[in-house]
């Protein structure tokens, strides 16, 4: 890419750099795109890409209304954001859910999440963890009980099995009529509500080479792309090698979710399952694709690192003792509204300055 | 025509909520349903009524250093009134309304017409501005009422206006504190346009 970096006889920066927004956000649309296929593997195409087509016709659309009425240049609404804002919120729902959910989802996102602020660049928070947020707070229900099971779209009678697995992909647990949770993190969280030997029995058949597997693979409940983890990876890794991608804040957050999630995670102080933890829920797609959102992620190496940190140190206590099962999109948010903070923390020193003593 | 003035102030050239801004609290937690907000409504208007026409009778009398605690005194007793009777004859209203009732004490916008108004006036310019500040909050509180009973609950004042399907899955962020914030926002920024519409018009 030599020949790509000119020099402009113009006012600074002089050095131009080939990464335009547009090309980072269509470089994220390609990187989501395995994930779509596994996605529509796993739950067919009226399961997952439908919600996924209908959220980026909806947050392109909302795009485009906003800045006409804000009088801004529409071709704006083309720059990638909106697709890439549109595919993440339909990522984060269920696959069960009826159509006009990811659509109101990606119009609040891209209206109140980012519009309102000022558009891409301006906005406090991920726009389509807002979205989630909103959908969250406004439909509970479909949003907690709109699973469909993997492979169900095929045939229907597969349905649930224990532990939040297909049901044919589970070895059976004594006693597994007590167990039925539409994904395998709502199997942990109900564990602690059972007694200590039901809830134990529970966590050992999760923390089992068999569950990771399934895990790894996406053959459980979840929301419609957080589950295909290989094939998200391999979107991460393309981002990473077309420098897209940083690394920090994806292996902090990764690596504290790991960390806390041994320490806190279980039932006991260093009771927890780091490898679940890190497997289940959102915590891959979150930790490559919605943390590292350069507009409300730090700029400075170190607060990514906080950044990162403070955000699984947070998804594992509410996975813990929050109200809800998986807490990786609220996570992020907080983090998000810190970022200024933690930029402000970290601002590096200027070559000579000395630190004053206070 | 300057009480007229005094009295149409409150409906949109000052209105307490979208243009002063004052007495928020109130406001964004009891918007949620028609009924709380026409209850609530009433109440403050009353206090904000007998409050001005109190202080202003007395504002030669009033030793200007203690000001703020005689007006306390005032609204106190008048909202006392109100958290009685409305317990004593409106017992349901007077449970949804809660601690906002008693909170009326301390209420900005009849604090603020004491000091900005009453305080300055005579007391039949007085109870014209209680009047109208007092419709103002109301018709405020009716409208964001209106939009967040609707969206959130498919309602207007307890009739189910959107059907059944919607009422059993509503927008129910609208009712709860992150979606009066949010739609607080959007009127705000309406009446902005409004308003530059108008300038420009002129």
């Amino acid at each position: 890419m030599a020949e790509a970096r000119t020099f402009q006889l113009s006012m600074s920066p002089h050095f131009g750099s080939p990464q335009s927004t547009r090309r980072v956000m269509y470089d994220v649309v390609i990187a989501l795109l395995p994930a779509l296929a596994g996605a529509v593997w796993l739950f067919g195409f009226g399961g997952a890409l439908l919600p996924v087509l209908l959220s980026v016709a909806a947050a392109v659309a909302a795009e485009f209304v906003c800045l006409r009425l804000m009088g801004r240049s529409t071709s704006a609404a083309l720059d990638g954001s909106a697709i890439v804002t549109g595919i993440l919120l339909a990522y984060n729902v269920p696959p069960g859910v009826p159509w006009w959910l990811p659509v109101l989802g990606s119009v609040f996102a891209i209206v109140v999440g980012k519009q309102a602020f000022g558009g891409l660049g301006s906005n406090l928070v991920n726009p389509a963890l807002l979205g989630r947020a909103f959908l969250m707070a406004s439909f509970p229900v479909l949003m907690t009980a709109g699973w469909s099971a993997p492979f169900e779209w095929r045939n229907p009678s597969a349905g649930f099995g224990t532990s939040g697995m297909p049901a044919a992909q589970v070895s059976t647990l004594p006693e597994a009529d007590a167990v039925t949770g539409a994904t395998p993190l709502r199997a942990w969280k109900d564990s602690f509500a059972m007694d200590d030997h039901e809830g134990a029995a529970v966590r050992e058949n999760l923390s089992t080479p068999g569950t990771y597997m399934n895990l790894l693979t996406g053959r459980r409940g979840g929301c419609i792309g957080e589950t295909s983890i290989v094939l998200l990876l391999l979107g991460a890794l393309y981002l990473f090698v077309r420098k897209v991608l940083e690394w920090r804040i994806p292996l902090a957050y990764l690596g504290a979710v790991a960390l806390f999630g041994w320490i806190l995670g279980g039932p006991g102080f260093l009771e927890g399952d780091a490898l679940f933890s890190v497997l289940t829920g959102g915590a891959v797609l979150g930790g490559f694709f919605m943390a590292t959102d350069m507009v409300t992620s730090p700029v400075t190496r170190r607060g990514r690192i906080i950044f990162g940190i403070g955000a699984g140190l947070i998804t594992i206590i509410i996975r813990r003792w929050g109200g809800y099962p998986e807490g990786c999109s609220y996570s992020i948010l907080l983090m998000n509204l810190a970022t200024p903070l933690i930029d402000r923390f970290t601002r590096p020193r200027m070559l000579g300055e000395v630190r004053k003593h206070a | 025509m300057s009480l007229w003035k005094d009295f149409s102030n409150g409906f949109y050239t000052e209105n307490p909520i979208f243009r002063i801004t004052l007495g928020m609290c109130p406001f964004l937690a009891l918007s949620t349903s028609m009924e709380n907000a026409v209850g609530m409504g009433a109440a403050a208007t009353f206090v904000l009524i007998w409050s001005n026409v109190a202080i202003s009778a007395l504002r030669n009398v009033i030793p200007d250093k203690i000001r703020i605690p005689c007006y306390i005194v005032f609204i106190a007793t008048f909202v006392s009134l109100v958290d009685m009777v409305m317990a004593a004859y409106a017992p349901a209203l007077h449970k949804s309304l809660g601690i906002y009732i008693p909170l009326i004490v301390v209420n900005c916008i009849i604090l603020g017409r004491a000091e900005a108004f009453a305080n300055k006036n005579t007391v039949l310019s007085s109870l014209l501005d209680g009047i109208g500040m007092g419709i103002g909050f109301t018709l405020a509180m009716a409208l964001m009422a209106t939009i967040r009973e609707i969206l959130g609950s498919g309602s207007w004042y307890g009739f189910n206006i959107l059907g059944q399907a919607y009422a059993n899955q509503p927008i129910l962020i609208a009712i709860l504190p992150p979606g009066a914030f949010v739609l607080m926002g959007f009127v705000l920024a309406a009446f902005a346009v409004i308003d530059r519409r108008k300038e420009r018009a002129a």
